[in-house]
This record gives structure tokens, C-alpha cells and sequence, in this order.
């Protein structure tokens, strides 16, 4: 009986909520309305494009039938369970991106620190330098990765005049490391973007007052500099780890280490087509990149993110 | 510890690499302001010396907790050339392939270490599709489509992008934080984004609008974010407000007091958003169905199976669209491809 | 220009209750000041008034029509803000002129009405620039006779003056107070600073914490507070414990000619100009001497321990440590009512 009453209750109060909403009567009711209103749109475009697809890849990975999409099954699920390969996959993809976070991550604190603290002569161009590649789609730093250490690369023939060697021996591009250089390239500006936009905001007098009191500069640096940065470099740490497992371009041309994106593509190519594993893969990944955001989220506030 | 300190300050003034002219007793005196962007830049050379290995490993010298003199003059005295080394390697790092692309684009050969035989514009004819081989899909129409798709999905992220960024600014409300976190967060990789895309709107989905709408949503968080700030930097409700006692109903306001003020940053996230879209590739890769090849998929044939000076030229086709993005960006103010505002 | 009447506003955000039973009038053509501290509720009662907020009980009345519901774009109140809050994308011209145009008026008109208030602000100049090439008082007068333009029923002020300098915000202020009554404009007017009520307004309510403490002309206010919360918020004043009896008030150490209501433990406020320096029966110890240039400000210590604040003329010659006679007004000092 409480229970039934209750339940009416907040069933009542939803619908007085929702007529309030749409008639509105008090300021605060054409506020709810209006924050209804400019939300609708993001969130059509979402439902239409985002969640509507997502639902389908549940669907499918858990269908009998991947053409007409019938039945039910659990086999994708089972076989990704049970599949070494595609731990290995999995384990490739962390440690990869992980490392190419961390060094992203690192240079950037480098980058940021000179930008803000010391006077440079060409500082803008340093700025655009660091900021352009954020604009370059995957193959296009697979390409100049290429430029770099492929067989024509410059590097690779500088080396190859400088020791007598043969380009062919030395190209790297294609190797892991050649990879490894075009996750940094792509993550680095990003990680630079937030660390900058962290460092601008260093309370420079809190700073000198360590100074003052007689704080060494490493101190200064350890007790004031650093304990502010930190939810800087958490946040870009998150959001470069982010854009690293999401990177395909650069992986499907230089296709030197096996990482999800490029397994996910490999089951769903002509040949191996298995669309209810790619399913499942990509939803297992959604899911880890939704979890690493959310908990990351809780150790930062949330205004520190940038992409 | 303070008479340490300050003989510290005179060894490091005195082997100062810089050669600024301060001594011991300005460094006692206190807030100077060289004196003390020095001192900043002193601290970091702690910090520089153990955070950017590129190995991301700690240095040893960071471990070892309170510093002893002689360590301290050292590290200014290599820290500042360390740091700023590993800043000019990253810059060449990100800048030299680039430069090479654009100057080997118009090269007739790149045996050897440097490209030679300039200037002929045959590659760039081929990969405008006036050649007579390697790829010889004629680029323009695809070219011309992806702009319209992504001024498509620019004018769509309009629509979308201002009105929630501008709730997410304006109030505050119950489900505020989560409706920011989609919002600002791109939660699935155009990857994936893609494959699941075809598959629910088998029809739809590699049409035109197909496109469009998933770069909208792909790209979406650019403009959240830069109109976000825009809006952040404005006395927003008292200008709303002000429109309002002034008898300006509230769409009225919204539209002829709150989105002129928020125009530059409309403006830079519609370019960022744009110039993305224009070459975003994982998402077209899994929907596009050919004819006319969107942009991406020609950056891609160009580079998977064209000759080297040929991707070159197909490449900087790219780059001459991004550098007049960030041009229009800087003439609006925005420093380059970021969200936040510069100071 | 309209009465406007607040009846028993309550204001609450969940459990925070800003706005407790304000029960205010502002007479046509009056301006009324709101002081208080901050977080007293004077901000929420102006944006109730403006409609920006909508009261959890009570009613607003402009001329004695509810318009407790009405939305703000509705009610012709004019705002002026501390932080201007001017449309940077417009001329000054436009500026002033936005609300005629929201009201249909017709570009000839508007244009004339818009430099008709310009030149009684004397920046008819400026009509063709850009608000942000202004200086602050330029903008906050723009910011004035945007709010006139539209005739408002009343005009709400929050803190007009904060943002200007000591000088410029004296000019000001009378320049304002006397245009605003010459045109017999309604206002109100919301300061955390009491000086410039008293300077400008025709009545002050005194508010804390969500309550009218007082309401009353300047003098009243100053010379007669209510309650200690008013005696100290508006200038500073001593309060000191008695007894009274038989129109006489005991303080221990001496005893005032003045008659409290009822008998018993009183409170009396005292203003420094109440304490004459230099003869009287009352020794005083200075604790604090603080040199103002036109006057010396004293603190000292009566017999009974409670601390006093003291204004000596401008010389120089008073000492930590001095034990100064003293006597008291007792014209000058006023029995607070029990609270």
C-alpha cells in the first residue's frame, strides 16, 4: 500500500513536473523548459547517431545470424572470451598506447614549461608547430612518418650517406618504432593543448612567495608548481590515452603492431568477415574508454578537460 | 638553510648561462621580475631534467628529495639547454616531415637525401587528376563533395553545438555534468561510430546525410568547447538579463543579444570543426561507398598506392586547406587549432 | 512611474532560504536603498522584482497589479548593473535604443528618444562608439539611460558605483541622485555600501539575513536604529548595557538623562559623536590611535571594559597609553528596543 502510494507520488510528480515544463508558470519552470529546449537538438543528433547505432552493435554481436541479423547467440561473446589472440590484441593495444601516452604526456609538460616560462624568439611558430598536427587525420601522419623513416625517408638517407649503409635496412617506418613515432606525433599536441592550458593558469605569485620564504627552486617546484599541474597532466594523461586507442589511420597504413582498431577492422574485411566479433570488440571498447573517462574524471575537475 | 639558499642563488647567478645581469643580492631582495621568471625557470630545471625523458623514466637526481648545492648549479647550468633541446627536437620533429611533403610535392625526383629537379607541378597535376597514371580518379569532384559534406556537418554542429553549449554555460541543472561529459567528450572513436552506423541505416548511412550527421556528432565537442569559452568569457546572464528587462523575449535575446557575443567563437569551432571534418578519415573509411571518393578515402589511395612525390602532392592538397583554416583562426583571434580562449 | 509593493517575499533555494518575509514599499517617485551585508538577500529581492526569479510565497505589485508571474520581458523595469552589462556588438546609440526597438517604436523616434537621454547624460558624444571604448563611468551612464529609455515602471540599480574609483563615484552618485529625481523616477536601490545610500536615497531598508531590520529616512536610520545589527551596519556605533529607571538609564559608571520605554537591562547605542572629548567625569584608556588627516580616530576602553571608537579633531597628540576625560550626549544616544 505504501509502496503503491509512493510510486503514485513520484509518478504524480513527474507528470506535474513535465506540465510545469511545458506550460510553464514560474521563472524557474521557463528556465527547465528552455535547458530542455537547447538540449533537444545535441541530444536528437546523439540518439539518431549515437545511441541508436550503439544499440545495434549490441544487437549484432549478439545475433545467430550476422547478414539478416536473426537469432540469438552468445558465440561472439564466448569466442572473445575465450580466444587468446585476442587478449594478446588486447594487451598489445594497452601497452602500446599507454607508453605512447606517457612520453606524449612528458614532452608536453617540456613544451608547456618552456612556452610559459621562458622568453623565446619564435614562440608563435613554436605555438603553430605544436598545435597544427592536431588538425592531421591518422594516414597523413602515417605518411610523413613515412617522409621520415621510410625507405625514400630523409632520415633514413642521411643516415644511410653518413654510414655507407643500405635505406632499404634502415627504414623503420614500417617497424614498431616507426609506429610507436606516429602515436607521439598524433598525441603529443593534444597532450600540449591541455598542459598549456593548465600552465597558463600556475599561480606565478604563489610561486614567487615559495621563492621568498626560501624555498630552493626544486622545492618550489615539488611543493607549489607541481601540486597544481597535476589535475593538468591527469586530464591530458586521460584524454591522450583516449585519442591513442582510438587511432586507426596510421595503424591500417603502417600496419606494423596489432592493435583493436586494426582487429576490429581486420574481422570485418572480405575474407574474415565477422561482424558480430567486431561487434563485440568495439563494445568492449567503447566500454573501457567510457569507464577510463569516468574514473579518471573523478580525480580532476571536470572544467580541466579539454580534447 | 637560508644562508645555503643564498649562496646557492650567487653560484648560479655567477655561472649563469644566460648572462643576465642580477647578483646575489637582487636574488635576496625578492619579487624582480627578471630576477624571478629566472628563478621560475630555475625550478624547472629540476623538473626538466627528470619529467621528459623519452623514455618517460624518472631522473635520479629528482629522487634524492632535498637538493644539495652543487647539484643545483649543475642542473641550471645543463637544464635550460636540456629543456629547450628537447623542445627544438619535438618542434623539428613535428614540423620537418611536413616541410619536406610541401617541397618535395614539387621535386621531379627523391632518390637520395634530399629531393631534386624543381620546380614541375606534374605530381600535382596527377593527383588533381590531370595525369596519364598512377591514380587517376580526378580529385576534384571529391574534393568538392567532402567540403560540402563538411560545411554540411559545420552547419549542422551550428544547430547543435551553440544551444547546448550555451545550456551547459548558462544554467545549472540536474543532469548538468553528465550532459557535459557527452557532450565535450567524444565517447565512441569514429571507428566504431562507423561499422555500427552502416549497419543500423543500411540505406541511409553511406548517403550524403549519413556523412553529414556523423561528422556532426564526431566532431561535435570542438564546437561545444569553443563556443563554451566564448560564452564563459562574457557577463552572460546579466547581458541576457539586461535584453530581457529591456523587453526582449528570451528566443529574441538568444538569438540577437547571446549568439553575436558568443560570434567569434561560433566562428573558430565552426573552422576547427570544418577543417576536421574535411579529412576525417576512420568514419569515412567504414561508411563512404565511392563516387565521388570523399576526400579521405583520395588521401588514403594517394598514400596506400601512389608514388612517393605523388602522395606528397596529395598530402600538401591537405595542408594548403588547414593552413588557410588556422590563417582564418588567427585573423579571428584563436591561436591556432585550440578550444580555449588565449589570453 | 509605479508604486511597487513586495508582500511577505519568501525566497528559498531548497532548505537556503535568502528572502524571509519581506514586506517593502517603494513610494512612486521614491528611491529606496537596500543595505545589508552580503548574502543578506538584497540582490535576490531586485532580481524577484525584475522577474528573474520567481518567489516561493508572497506577491510583487506594481500600482496594485500582481505581477508575480509575469515574465521579466513584460514588466518595464529598467536594470542597471554593477558590471554594465552593455551589448558590446551594438553602438552606444543602439544600445539605449534596444528596448524602444523591442517595443515597435519606430527608427526615427528611437533615434531621437536614444540622443534625447544621451544628452541628459551627458555623453551625447559618444553616441556613435562602441561600449567597450568607454570608460567605466561612461558605460555605467550608458548603462542608465539604456534602463531609462524604456520608462520603466522602476528602475533597479545593483551596485551601480561599485566598479568606479573613490572620486568619480562621488560625482556620480549626486549627478544620479539628482537626475533620477528630477525625473521622478521610482528606483531601488541595492548597495553593500551605506554611505552612498544615505547620499542618494530617499528611505533605506536595512536587511539581514533575509529580513527588513529597519526601514526609514536616512536620519532615522542613523540617528534611531532599531536594533544593534543596525546601529553597527549603518556607520559604527557603541552599544553599552544598562539599567533603566524612572526615565534615567544606569551604565555603572555614570547615569544618562534619557527614557526607555520599560525598565529593566537596556541597551543603548551610542555614536561616536556622541562622546565629547576633553572634560566629563568618564576616564577612558586609548588603546588605538589612528591618524585620518581631518580627524583622529581613538579606541579606547571605558571603566566598564567595553571598547568605544572615539572621533578627536585632526591633531596629532594623542597617545596609546593616554587616560582622556570624557562625557556623554545624552541627546545623542538612542535606546535600542529589546531584541
Amino acid at each position: 500500500m505504501s509502496v503503491r502510494s509512493s510510486a503514485t507520488a513520484s509518478v504524480r510528480r513527474v507528470a506535474t513536473l513535465a506540465a510545469a515544463t511545458a506550460r510553464p508558470t514560474t521563472e524557474r519552470d521557463r528556465e527547465r523548459r528552455r535547458i530542455a529546449i537547447m538540449c533537444l537538438p545535441f541530444f536528437a543528433l546523439a540518439t539518431v547517431a549515437g545511441f541508436v547505432p550503439l544499440a545495434m552493435l549490441v544487437r549484432i554481436s549478439l545475433a545467430e545470424e550476422t547478414v539478416w541479423i536473426e537469432g540469438w547467440s552468445l558465440e561472439a561473446w564466448r569466442t572473445l572470451a575465450t580466444t587468446a589472440e585476442y587478449r594478446w590484441v588486447a594487451w598489445n593495444t594497452l601497452w602500446f598506447v599507454g607508453l605512447a601516452t606517457l612520453v606524449s604526456v612528458a614532452l608536453g609538460v617540456a613544451v608547456s614549461h618552456v612556452l610559459e616560462k621562458y622568453e623565446l624568439p619564435f614562440e608563435r611558430a613554436v605555438v603553430a608547430a605544436v598545435s597544427f598536427p592536431i588538425a592531421l587525420p591518422g594516414i597523413i601522419v602515417a605518411y610523413l612518418i613515412i617522409v621520415l623513416l621510410g625507405r625514400q625517408g630523409l632520415v633514413t638517407n642521411a643516415i644511410a650517406v653518413a654510414t655507407g649503409q643500405s635505406a632499404l635496412d634502415l627504414a623503420s617506418a614500417t617497424a614498431i618504432t616507426g609506429l610507436f613515432l606516429g602515436y607521439v606525433y598524433s598525441l603529443l599536441p593534444r597532450a600540449t593543448m591541455v598542459l598549456r592550458g593548465t600552465y597558463a593558469e600556475v599561480n606565478v605569485q604563489a610561486e614567487e612567495a615559495a621563492r621568498a620564504l626560501g624555498a630552493s627552486r626544486w622545492q618550489t617546484f615539488y611543493h607549489v608548481t607541481f601540486p597544481e599541474i597535476r589535475p593538468g597532466i591527469v586530464a591530458a594523461a586521460i584524454l591522450t590515452f583516449r585519442s591513442g586507442l582510438a587511432i586507426f589511420g596510421t595503424v591500417l597504413i603502417l600496419q606494423s603492431h596489432r592493435v583493436l582498431t586494426l582487429q576490429i577492422h581486420d574481422e570485418i574485411s572480405v575474407g574474415s568477415y565477422d561482424p558480430d566479433i567486431a561487434a563485440a570488440i568495439g563494445l568492449v571498447y567503447v566500454a573501457f574508454i567510457v569507464a577510463v573517462t569516468f574514473v579518471g574524471l573523478r580525480f580532476i575537475e571536470n572544467e580541466a578537460v579539454e580534447i | 638553510m637560508t644562508e645555503n639558499t643564498d649562496s646557492t642563488g650567487e653560484t648560479i647567478d655567477g655561472s649563469n648561462v644566460n648572462g643576465e645581469s642580477n647578483g646575489a643580492q637582487n636574488e635576496r631582495c625578492g619579487p624582480n621580475a627578471t630576477d624571478e621568471s629566472k628563478a621560475d625557470r630555475d625550478t624547472l630545471a629540476g623538473a626538466a631534467r627528470g619529467g621528459p625523458r623519452p623514455d618517460g623514466g624518472t631522473a635520479t637526481a629528482a629522487a634524492s628529495g632535498e637538493w644539495s648545492r652543487s647539484e643545483t648549479a649543475y642542473s641550471t647550468l645543463f637544464g635550460r639547454p636540456i629543456l629547450v633541446g628537447v623542445v627544438s627536437i619535438v618542434v623539428a620533429f613535428l614540423t620537418l616531415p611536413v616541410v619536406v611533403t610541401v617541397v618535395s610535392s614539387f621535386a621531379q625526383s627523391a632518390t637520395g637525401v634530399v629531393p631534386q629537379g624543381f620546380v614541375t607541378l606534374e605530381h600535382w597535376r596527377q593527383v588533381l587528376g590531370f595525369g596519364d597514371y598512377g591514380v587517376r580518379s580526378n580529385a576534384l569532384p571529391g574534393l568538392a563533395f567532402s567540403l560540402a559534406i563538411a560545411t554540411g556537418g559545420m552547419v549542422l554542429n551550428v544547430v547543435i553545438g551553440v544551444p547546448v553549449a550555451y545550456a551547459l554555460t548558462r544554467y545549472d541543472f540536474v543532469a548538468r555534468d553528465v550532459v557535459n561529459t557527452i557532450a565535450i567528450l567524444p565517447l565512441v572513436p569514429g571507428l566504431i561510430l562507423g561499422i555500427a552506423f552502416v549497419q543500423t541505416y543500411p540505406e541511409h548511412g553511406r548517403s550524403a546525410v549519413g556523412l553529414i550527421a556523423g561528422y556532426c556528432l564526431l566532431k561535435s565537442p570542438y564546437m561545444v568547447l569553443t563556443v563554451q569559452s566564448s560564452f564563459q568569457s562574457m557577463d552572460l546572464v546579466r547581458l541576457e538579463e539586461s535584453a530581457r528587462s529591456l523587453g526582449a523575449s528570451w528566443p529574441r535575446t538568444f538569438l540577437t543579444i547571446v549568439v553575436p557575443h558568443a560570434k567569434r567563437g561560433i566562428v573558430a569551432g565552426a573552422i576547427i570543426t570544418w577543417t576536421l571534418a574535411a579529412a576525417e578519415f576512420n568514419f569515412t573509411y567504414m561508411v563512404a561507398s565511392g563516387s565521388p571518393d570523399p576526400f579521405a578515402i583520395f588521401l588514403y589511395r594517394n598514400i596506400s598506392n601512389a608514388t612517393y612525390l605523388q602522395s606528397a602532392a596529395a598530402v600538401s592538397v591537405y595542408f594548403l586547406i588547414v593552413v588557410a583554416a588556422i590563417l582564418v583562426l588567427q585573423v579571428i583571434g584563436n591561436s591556432g587549432f585550440t578550444t580555449t580562449r588565449q589570453r | 512611474m509605479s508604486e511597487v509593493v513586495l508582500e511577505s517575499l519568501t525566497k528559498a533555494y531548497g532548505d537556503e532560504v535568502a528572502v524571509d518575509g519581506v514586506e517593502l514599499t517603494i513610494h512612486d517617485g521614491e528611491i529606496l536603498g537596500v543595505v545589508g551585508p552580503s548574502g543578506c538577500g538584497k540582490t535576490t529581492t531586485l532580481r524577484t522584482i525584475a522577474g528573474f526569479e520567481t518567489p516561493t510565497q508572497g506577491r510583487v505589485l506594481f500600482d496594485g497589479v500582481d505581477v508575480t508571474h509575469v515574465p521579466p520581458e513584460e514588466r518595464h523595469v529598467g536594470l542597471v548593473f554593477q558590471s554594465y552589462a552593455l551589448f558590446d556588438t551594438m553602438s552606444v546609440r543602439a544600445n539605449v535604443a534596444f528596448g524602444l526597438k523591442m517595443q515597435g517604436v519606430s527608427t526615427a523616434e528611437r533615434r531621437k528618444r536614444a540622443d534625447e537621454l544621451l544628452a541628459l547624460l551627458d555623453i551625447a558624444d559618444l553616441a556613435d562608439r562602441r561600449p567597450t571604448t568607454l570608460s567605466g563611468g561612461q558605460q555605467q551612464r550608458v548603462g542608465l539611460a539604456r534602463a531609462l529609455a524604456i520608462e520603466p515602471h522602476v528602475l533597479l540599480l545593483d551596485e551601480p558605483m561599485t566598479g568606479l574609483d573613490a572620486k568619480l563615484k562621488t560625482r556620480l552618485r549626486d549627478e544620479i541622485g539628482n537626475l533620477l529625481a528630477d525625473l521622478g523616477v521610482t528606483a531601488l536601490y541595492v548597495t553593500h555600501d551605506q554611505e552612498e545610500a544615505m547620499a542618494m536615497c530617499d528611505r533605506i531598508a536595512v536587511l539581514d539575513d533575509g529580513t527588513v531590520e529597519q526601514v526609514g529616512t536616512p536620519a532615522e536610520i542613523y540617528r534611531r536604529p532599531a536594533n544593534a545589527f543596525v546601529a553597527n551596519f549603518v556607520g559604527s556605533s557603541t552599544l553599552l548595557e544598562g539599567v533603566a529607571e524612572n526615565g534615567h538609564v544606569d551604565l555603572g559608571f555614570t547615569e544618562l538623562p534619557v527614557a526607555a520605554e520599560t525598565d529593566g537591562s537596556i541597551r543603548v547605542a551610542a555614536r561616536p559623536a556622541a562622546f565629547e572629548l576633553g572634560e566629563g567625569q568618564i576616564e577612558a584608556d586609548v588603546t588605538n590611535v589612528t591618524y585620518l588627516g581631518d580627524r583622529t580616530q581613538l579606541t579606547a576602553t571605558l571603566p566598564d571594559d567595553t571598547t568605544v571608537t572615539l572621533h578627536a579633531d585632526g591633531s596629532d597628540s594623542y597617545r596609546v597609553g593616554d587616560s582622556i576625560p570624557l562625557s556623554i550626549d545624552a541627546d545623542r544616544v538612542h535606546v535600542l528596543e529589546s531584541d
